[in-house]
C-alpha cells in the first residue's frame, strides 16, 4: 500500500478526496545554514564514507549501545539548536542551556531508559552522519519518518504527528490551500515558499497543481519574511514552527486548516535494536501516562492529530519499508535534477565573474590613480565587502532590497568578488615598473590612455592565474545562493542525499560534476596565459 | 617665435627639506645640442624630468616651445600643457622603458597611432624608416626582451622620433650599457645632432659631450655652476667643481 493506511486518519487537509500524501524528509526549522564550506566538508565526508564502504564494513559501532548508555548513565542525543524553536533552542533565561519540547522529551525518555540525557550539537542535515560515526547514541530533531531513512536506520515509534500550515498575507486573496488551485493575479502561478527538502516542499511540488510555483528557502522564517515582504504569495510550514513564529510576523495569517501530515521519530543505528526497544517502551509509558500530552500542551503543540500516537508503533512504520535503487541506478534516476542544478551553478558563476572583474578593475584603478576622496571611499568598499560574509550580503540584497533571486545572486557574487579582484588588479598594476607610465606620458599619452594602452595590458598577464583561482572559488561559492532560494548543485546534493539516503552516490556524482566544470576553467586559464604571452611575439602590434 | 626651444628660470625643486634644484636658469636654442654633466646627486636628471612634466617643481618656470608651466600651474590646466609639451618633446630613458607587451614595431607606432591619430599604415611606414635609420629594420617583429640593451635603446630613440618631436631629452641614455653598445647608441645620437635636432643630453660620456655638444652645462649641488662651449669647459674650466668632476672622470676612464 502506498499510504500509511490504517495509520492515517482522515485529515481535513486536501481539496479533493485523495488520500493524504506520505510526507518526505525535511529539516523543519529556521535553518540558517552554517557556513557553506561545511557543505563541501559534507561532500568530503561523503567521499570518506565511500572509502569506508568500499572496505566492506557495515558500521555498527560498539556492540550494545543500550548497555553502554546504562553503564555510563548517559544518553547522548544529536540535535541542532540553531534557530530551532520550539524544538530545541537556547534557553532565553539561561542561554548557555537549551530548552524546547524535544529537550524535555529527552529528559523524560532518558530517565525511562535509565540514563541522564546529554545534548550534542550537530549541523541539522549531518545529524545522521554523526550517528553513523558513533558520536551520538540517537538523533531527535524533528526528523520525520521516511522510507529511505527507515532502510538505513532504526526508527522509534512516532512521538509527534505534525501537519503543514499555509501562511499568507492577512486579508489577501489566499484564505485556504484550495485557493491555490486557481490561477493567481493576472493568470500567474502562485509563488509558495517552502523550506527546501522539507515535507512542505514535497507536498507543494506534488500536490500544488499547475498554479503553484514552489520557491525553496533555507530557513522557515526566511520564507515567512519573503511573504511579509511581498516577494512571494504564501508559505507552507510545519505547524509547530508556524505556531512558534507566528507572533513575529503579524502581517501573516494562517490560511485555512492544516494540510498533510507526517511523523517525527527518533533514529538509532541499525544494530541497536535493544536501545530502540527501550526508547519505544519509554515513549509508550509517556504516551499512556499522559505526560507527553501535558508536555505538548505546555508548548501549545497538542492537537487532535496527536491522538494517533497511541496506535502507532515502529513496527507499523517499518512494515512498508522496502529497498529502493542504489548506486548508479540511483544517480541515473536523479541525473536530470543534478544537471539542472549544474546549469544554475554555471549561470551564476558565468554571469557574475565578468561583472566582478569589471567592477574590480574600476575599483583598483580608482584606488591607485583616483583623487583622495575616491581612494578613501574605494578602500572602504573593499574592506567592507571582504570583511563581511557573502551570505550576509546576499540576505541584504534579497530580503532588504527585495531583488529577484537571480539578480540578487549574480549581483551579490559580482559585488563580493569585485573586492577580491580589485586587490588582485591592484597588485598586478603595482607590479608594473613606474618607468612604463613615465614612458607613456612622455609620448604625450594622457594618464587614462597610458593605463588603457600600456599598464593594464601588462597587468592582465600577471593577474590571470590568481583571477582564475578566484573564478574557481566563486564557482563553488555559488552554493551560498541557496539561501536566497536558488537550488544549485550543492543544494541539490544536500536535498538528494537527505531524501534518498544516497549520501555516497550523490557525493561522488556531485564532485565529478564540479570537477568537470572547474577543470576546463583551469585549462582555459593556461591557454589564455599562453596566448597572451605569445601574441606579442608574433607582432600584431597595431591592434 | 623665441629663439629658445627650452628655457627655465629660477627652477626650484624640493623633496621635503632637501633642495634638489636651487634656482636653475638655463636655455637651449633651436637646433642646439646641450649636454649636462655633473656628479651624481647634482640634480641633472631631476632637471630634465622637470622639462617635460614628469616631475613637479616648487619654484620658477619652464617654457618649452612657447608653452609655459610654472610652479603655480596645477590640476587639469597643468596636465593639458604638459601633454602638449610631451607631444613636441621626446624623451629617452636610462632604462629604455620599452613596452614589453608590444613588438619593436608596436612600440614605435603606438603613440603616433593613438596620440597623433595617424593611420596605422602611415605610422608603420614611418616606423620602418626610423628603424632603418637606427639600424634595426631586421628586428621589426622582435619583442623587446629579445634585444640587447643597445638595440633596445635604439628602438627607444626611434620611438621618440616617431612623434616628430621638436626636441628630445636624453636621460643618461648609455649608463646601463657596456662600451660596445654605448658606442652604437652614441653614434645614432651624433647622427641626430648633425641633422639639427634640438637635444638636451644628461650623460657621463665625456667624449661624446666634447665632440657633439654645442654647449656644456655643469651641475653641482642643484645649481648650474658653469656653462660654455665644450672646448672652454673641458680645456679651461673656471670652477673648482668642474675641475674635480673632470679629474674624477678621466681617472675613471
Amino acid at each position: 500500500m502506498e499510504e500509511n493506511a490504517g495509520l492515517e486518519p482522515p485529515g481535513p487537509e486536501v481539496c479533493s478526496a485523495q488520500p493524504a500524501v506520505r510526507l518526505r524528509p525535511r529539516p523543519f526549522r529556521n535553518r540558517r545554514q552554517a557556513v557553506p564550506s561545511f557543505r563541501r566538508l559534507g561532500l568530503l565526508a561523503g567521499v570518506a564514507l565511500l572509502v569506508l564502504n568500499a572496505a566492506g564494513c557495515d558500521r555498527t559501532p560498539r556492540g550494545d549501545t543500550l548497555a553502554r548508555v546504562r553503564s555510563a548513565h548517559t544518553l547522548v542525543y544529536g540535535s541542532d539548536q540553531e534557530g530551532g524553536g520550539p524544538y530545541i533552542y537556547p534557553n532565553p533565561e539561561s542561554p548557555r542551556e537549551v530548552t524546547g519540547f524535544e529537550v524535555e522529551l529527552m529528559k523524560s525518555l532518558a530517565h525511562e531508559v535509565g540514563a541522564a540525557p546529554k545534548f550534542a550539537q550537530g549541523q541539522w542535515d549531518r545529524l545522521l552522519q554523526n550517528l553513523d560515526a558513533g558520536m551520538v547514541d540517537v538523533v531527535i530533531n524533528g526528523y520525520e519518518w521516511t522510507e529511505e531513512r527507515g532502510r538505513d536506520y532504526l526508527a522509534s515509534r512516532p512521538y509527534y504527528v505534525y501537519q503543514l500550515q499555509l501562511m499568507a498575507p492577512r486579508g489577501g486573496r489566499i484564505t485556504e490551500w484550495c485557493d491555490l488551485k486557481a490561477p493567481g493575479p493576472g493568470g500567474r502561478p502562485w509563488r509558495v515558499g517552502v523550506l527546501v527538502q522539507s515535507a512542505a516542499d514535497t507536498f507543494a511540488a506534488e500536490r500544488g497543481g499547475p498554479f503553484v510555483e514552489v520557491v525553496r528557502f533555507d530557513g522557515a522564517t526566511d520564507a515567512m519574511t519573503a511573504v511579509a515582504n511581498g516577494q512571494i504569495d504564501a508559505t507552507l510550514q510545519d505547524l509547530p514552527a508556524a505556531q512558534f513564529y507566528r507572533d513575529r510576523f503579524p502581517s501573516l495569517a494562517f490560511a485555512g486548516a492544516p494540510v498533510g501530515r507526517g511523523y517525527y521519530v527518533i533514529y538509532c543505528r541499525r544494530g541497536d535494536t535493544q536501545l530502540r526497544e527501550a526508547i519505544d517502551r519509554g515513549l509508550e509509558r509517556l504516551i499512556d501516562s499522559g505526560d507527553l500530552r501535558s508536555l505538548y500542551e505546555r508548548y501549545g503543540l497538542w492537537n487532535d492529530a496527536q491522538g494517533e500516537l497511541t496506535t502507532l508503533s515502529s513496527a507499523s512504520l517499518h512494515a512498508k519499508s522496502q529497498s529502493g535503487p542504489r548506486g548508479l541506478a540511483l544517480i541515473r534516476r536523479y541525473a536530470p535534477l543534478l544537471l539542472d542544478a549544474s546549469f544554475v551553478t554555471v549561470v551564476l558563476s558565468v554571469g557574475s565573474m565578468p561583472l566582478a572583474m569589471l567592477i574590480g578593475l574600476a575599483v583598483a584603478l580608482g584606488r591607485l590613480y583616483g583623487p583622495a576622496p575616491v581612494r578613501v571611499a574605494l578602500t572602504g568598499y573593499v574592506e567592507i565587502l571582504r570583511g563581511t560574509p557573502l551570505m550576509l550580503q546576499l540576505y541584504v540584497l534579497f530580503y532588504l532590497l527585495k531583488l529577484p533571486p537571480w539578480v540578487a545572486g549574480i549581483a551579490g557574487l559580482a559585488i563580493n568578488y569585485s573586492a577580491y579582484e580589485a586587490e588582485i588588479y591592484r597588485a598586478g598594476l603595482q607590479a608594473i615598473p613606474a618607468g612604463q607610465m613615465e614612458a607613456a606620458l612622455a609620448l604625450g599619452m594622457s594618464r587614462s590612455m597610458a593605463l588603457r594602452r600600456v599598464i593594464v595590458p601588462q597587468a592582465v598577464r600577471i593577474v590571470i592565474p590568481p583571477v582564475t583561482n578566484d573564478f574557481i572559488a566563486l564557482f563553488k561559492d555559488t552554493s551560498v545562493c541557496s539561501v536566497i532560494t536558488l537550488v544549485e548543485l550543492t543544494k541539490q546534493y544536500s536535498i538528494l542525499a537527505n531524501s534518498t539516503g544516497g549520501v555516497v552516490e550523490f557525493a561522488v556524482a556531485t564532485s565529478v560534476l564540479y570537477m568537470a566544470m572547474s577543470v576546463p576553467l583551469s585549462w582555459f586559464s593556461r591557454w589564455s596565459e599562453r596566448r597572451l604571452g605569445a601574441s606579442g611575439a608574433k607582432g600584431g602590434a597595431l591592434v | 617665435m623665441s629663439a629658445f626651444m627650452i628655457e627655465t628660470s629660477d627652477l626650484v625643486k624640493r623633496h621635503g627639506s632637501l633642495e634638489v634644484l636651487r634656482g636653475v636658469s638655463l636655455s637651449v636654442r633651436r637646433g642646439e645640442v646641450a649636454v649636462i654633466i655633473g656628479s651624481s646627486g647634482g640634480g641633472k636628471s631631476t632637471f630634465l624630468r622637470c622639462l617635460n612634466g614628469l616631475e613637479r617643481f616648487q619654484g620658477g618656470s619652464v617654457t618649452v616651445d612657447g608653452l609655459c608651466v610654472d610652479a603655480a600651474t596645477t590640476g587639469s590646466a597643468r596636465s593639458a600643457v604638459v601633454r602638449q609639451v610631451c607631444r613636441s618633446v621626446g624623451m629617452v630613458f636610462q632604462g629604455f622603458n620599452l613596452f614589453p607587451h608590444l613588438s619593436v614595431l608596436g612600440n614605435v607606432t603606438e603613440a603616433p597611432v593613438h596620440v597623433l591619430g595617424l593611420a596605422p599604415e602611415r605610422a608603420e611606414a614611418r616606423a620602418r624608416d626610423l628603424l632603418d635609420r637606427v639600424g634595426l629594420l631586421d628586428k621589426v617583429h622582435a619583442m623587446p626582451r629579445e634585444l640587447s640593451g643597445g638595440q633596445q635603446q635604439r628602438v627607444a630613440i626611434a620611438r621618440a622620433l616617431a612623434m616628430e618631436p621638436r626636441a628630445i631629452l636624453f636621460d643618461e641614455p648609455t649608463s646601463a650599457l657596456d662600451p660596445r653598445m654605448t658606442a652604437e647608441v652614441l653614434s645614432v645620437m651624433a647622427d641626430l645632432a648633425r641633422d639639427g635636432l634640438t637635444m638636451v643630453v644628461v650623460t657621463h660620456a665625456m667624449k661624446f659631450a666634447r665632440q657633439v655638444a654645442d654647449t656644456v652645462h655643469v651641475f653641482d649641488g642643484g645649481r648650474v655652476v658653469e656653462s660654455g662651449p665644450p672646448d672652454q669647459v673641458f680645456e679651461a674650466p673656471r670652477q673648482e667643481a668642474t675641475r674635480l668632476l673632470l679629474a674624477e672622470t678621466s681617472v675613471a676612464a
